[in-house]
């Protein structure tokens, strides 16, 4: 550790990071463009200008980013020459930037609003037209590139070269004619492109799916965990008027994710927004499906799981711990051994973030006790039992809607699951909350716990998981003592 | 304890016609002196520029689209959580404009903000000031009910700036 001095305080700063962070870990508030805390510092676009004295030499500008920490530096970041530095600086970025706030998707979280208004730099003095460039340039299918509001800061460059390490993006051009291309307007490739619109500091990046959906001011922002591998990355799942998910965004994590998510579940939130879920329960006799209200369905559970008392248990690797220990206590009830099924694989897996294994929990609920199951045994052993109760998120989705038709009509079959299942034997279907509409924590695969949290309200009719299970062991356990005794 | 004893009325006070008499007369005499009330709504209320009466959208030249561009200020800035605007992106040069844009009349309480908040020349306090329906949904007026040619609003756009423009020069709607 070296002693700096900060705004007249002496401070603690690491030696091995760039001035800058040593200013922000304490509380001075320096802006930045260029920099990003995972990428490599550049110092091209000037704007974390700060005064610095060092030793004998009078105070000079410097930038904070590409500026080391050294014993006894001397910084000021409120002197008036470092406002005017940083005023003259955006001046210039605001030179040829279109500024069409009131349309462009980043109002509200862009970096160029804030520090205009930040550092004060409110009207221009340039009378040139400004530049005109291309306004929708696709580069791919995920990213949108609008030329004019580019800032050039480079961040997306360095995003594909230090981060992916497969760089895909370059500056081309000279002087006010430069712009982001891809080589020969080739598309961007890879599962992380998403990444470059949530670094980019203006709106010049943005993603096709969200552009012009909604002003990202009405977003409710919830700390969550995605759960479409077992990598588990922190993000943000932002609802708009409690309704719908509108886009996941990474949240930063040291030990998980750092700054960044995959594409694959970036956009998965369509999954968390599906219409045609299941409401309350459904009844299907004689293949035909009879909507009812939960209680009636956890009743017409409690009668099956009398009549079989052997039911063959299985879980779904997204239920939570919380969960895994409520089915835990329900399979001890059932005296069924806990079996878990295994979580599909893909194959997005890759050194960066994702995992390959299309699940975020088998971790922790195989740390809870349950036994891991393939799909082939699991299917198996529903062909010979008489009664299953298939438990969790997407369950019916992983053993496969054809191969669960398939399965004798002599079956009965108790399902908890976000969507009702369409097959000729006889079940009972009771819905259940999704991702994002309940809490708990999922163990990703080095064991790090994530939470996940309620975003929107379930639909009308259901309860959380927890809780019906807990009314079915409560229900069934009189009858349990009766066999007992 | 005070006890107050009513007063017995006289013969003549009993009959109260003295007094009906009386007030007959100062019916009859109204009669002939000029009106000092309105007769609404045959008559309707004069209103100018000044008249904050209900928001309405305007047009651009081409008549056809709203000025707006969904940016969602107004929506923000409305202390009453009438307006709900979702937009939607265009084919044009202007890449945005509302697909939905609803103003809660019941909610509304004329405040005029959404017309200051506007960066667009978009929202403008209109003189019409009359809201009277069978049901609620009807209150909440969609574009159709809004959108007005901007030159029914010019009166009002013209003292706008005129009030306004220590701070703000009007933008271009083109
Ligand atoms: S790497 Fe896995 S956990 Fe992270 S965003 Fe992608 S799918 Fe989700
Ligand atoms: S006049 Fe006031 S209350 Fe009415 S819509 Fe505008 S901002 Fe809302
Ligand atoms: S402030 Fe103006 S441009 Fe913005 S949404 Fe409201 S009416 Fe439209
Ligand atoms: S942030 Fe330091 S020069 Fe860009």
């Amino acid at each position: 550790m070296t002693r700096i001095t900060i705004n007249g305080k002496e401070v603690e700063a690491d030696p091995k990071k760039p001035l800058i962070t040593a200013c922000h870990e304490h509380a001075a508030q320096v802006p930045m463009y260029c920099y990003h805390p995972g990428l490599t510092p550049v110092g091209s676009c000037r704007i974390c200008q700060v005064e610095l004295q060092q030793g004998e030499i009078p105070p000079r500008i410097v930038v904070a980013c590409r500026t080391p920490v050294a014993e006894g530096m001397v910084v000021n970041t409120e002197t008036p020459q470092a406002h005017d530095a940083r005023r003259q600086c955006l001046e210039f970025l605001l030179k040829n930037h279109p500024l069409d706030c009131p349309i462009c998707d980043k109002a509200g979280e862009c970096d160029l609003q804030d520090y205009s208004f930040s550092e004060g730099q409110a009207e221009g003095r340039s009378v040139e037209p400004r530049r005109k460039l291309e306004k929708r340039k696709n580069l791919g299918d995920v990213i949108v590139l609008d030329q004019e509001r580019c800032i050039l800061c480079s961040r997306c460059v360095r995003f594909f070269e230090d981060v992916t390490k497969k760089p895909q993006l370059t500056v081309s051009g000279l002087g006010s004619r430069s712009v982001i291309s891809t080589f020969m307007d080739r598309p961007l490739t890879g599962n992380y492109q998403g990444n470059v619109a949530d670094i980019c500091p203006v709106g010049a990046l943005t993603l096709s799916g969200f552009r012009f959906q909604a002003r990202v001011w009405n977003l409710d922002k919830h700390l969550s965990t995605c759960g479409e591998c077992s990598r588990g990355c922190s993000i943000t799942v932002e609802v708009l008027r409690r309704k719908e998910v509108k886009r996941l965004r990474p949240h930063f994590n040291e030990e998980v994710n750092k700054w960044w998510m995959c594409d694959h579940g970036r956009f998965s939130y369509a999954r968390l927004n599906a219409e045609d879920r299941l409401q309350g329960a459904t009844l299907h006799q004689d293949g035909v499906p009879h909507p009812v209200d939960r209680e009636t369905g956890i009743a017409a559970v409690v009668d099956m799981l009398r009549v079989h008392s052997g039911a063959y248990i299985l879980i779904s690797p997204w239920m939570t711990v919380e969960e895994g220990e409520q089915a835990l206590a329900f399979c001890h009830a059932l005296a069924s051994p806990p079996r878990l099924l295994a979580p599909p694989t893909n194959d997005l897996k890759d050194d960066l973030l994702h995992t390959g294994e299309a699940a975020p929990n088998r971790r922790g609920l195989e740390g809870q006790g349950f036994q891991t199951q393939s799909r082939d045994d699991a299917l198996s052993a529903l062909a010979a039992a008489e009664c299953a109760v298939l438990i969790g998120e997407r369950i019916t989705e992983i053993l496969g809607v054809e191969a669960l038709a398939e399965l004798s009509n002599s079956i009965r079959l108790i399902i908890f699951d976000t969507h009702a299942l369409q097959v000729s034997a006889t079940n009972v279907c009771i819905g259940i909350p999704n991702a994002a509409e309940r809490t708990g924590t999922w163990i990703n695969v080095d064991g790090h716990a994530g939470r996940i949290a309620a975003a929107k309200p379930a639909p009308p009719g259901v309860a959380s998981l927890t809780r019906s299970l807990e009314e079915i062991r409560a229900a069934l356990a009189p009858v349990a003592g009766e066999v007992g005794s | 304890m005070v006890i107050i004893k009513r007063k017995e009325l006289s013969f003549i006070e009993k009959l109260y016609l003295p007094q009906i008499f009386q007030a007959l007369s100062h019916s009859f005499r109204a009669m002939f002196q000029p009106r000092i009330t309105r007769q609404y709504p045959e008559e309707p209320l004069p209103t100018n520029e000044v008249t904050r009466g209900q928001p309405r959208l305007t047009l651009l030249e081409d008549g056809e689209h709203l000025a707006c561009v969904s940016c969602g200020l107004c929506e923000a800035a409305c202390p009453a959580y009438a307006i709900t605007i979702d937009g939607h992106e265009t084919e044009r040069f202007i890449e945005r404009e509302p697909e939905r844009f609803e103003i809660d009349m019941l909610r509304c309480i004329l405040c005029g903000f959404c017309e200051e908040a506007c960066p667009k020349d978009a929202i403008f306090m209109s003189d019409e000031l009359e809201l009277a329906d069978f049901s609620r949904a009807a209150l909440v007026y969609d574009i159709d009910k809004l959108k007005r040619p901007r030159e029914e609003l010019q009166g009002r756009i013209d003292y706008f700036y005129q009030v306004n423009d220590r701070w703000r020069t009007p933008s271009s709607t083109s």
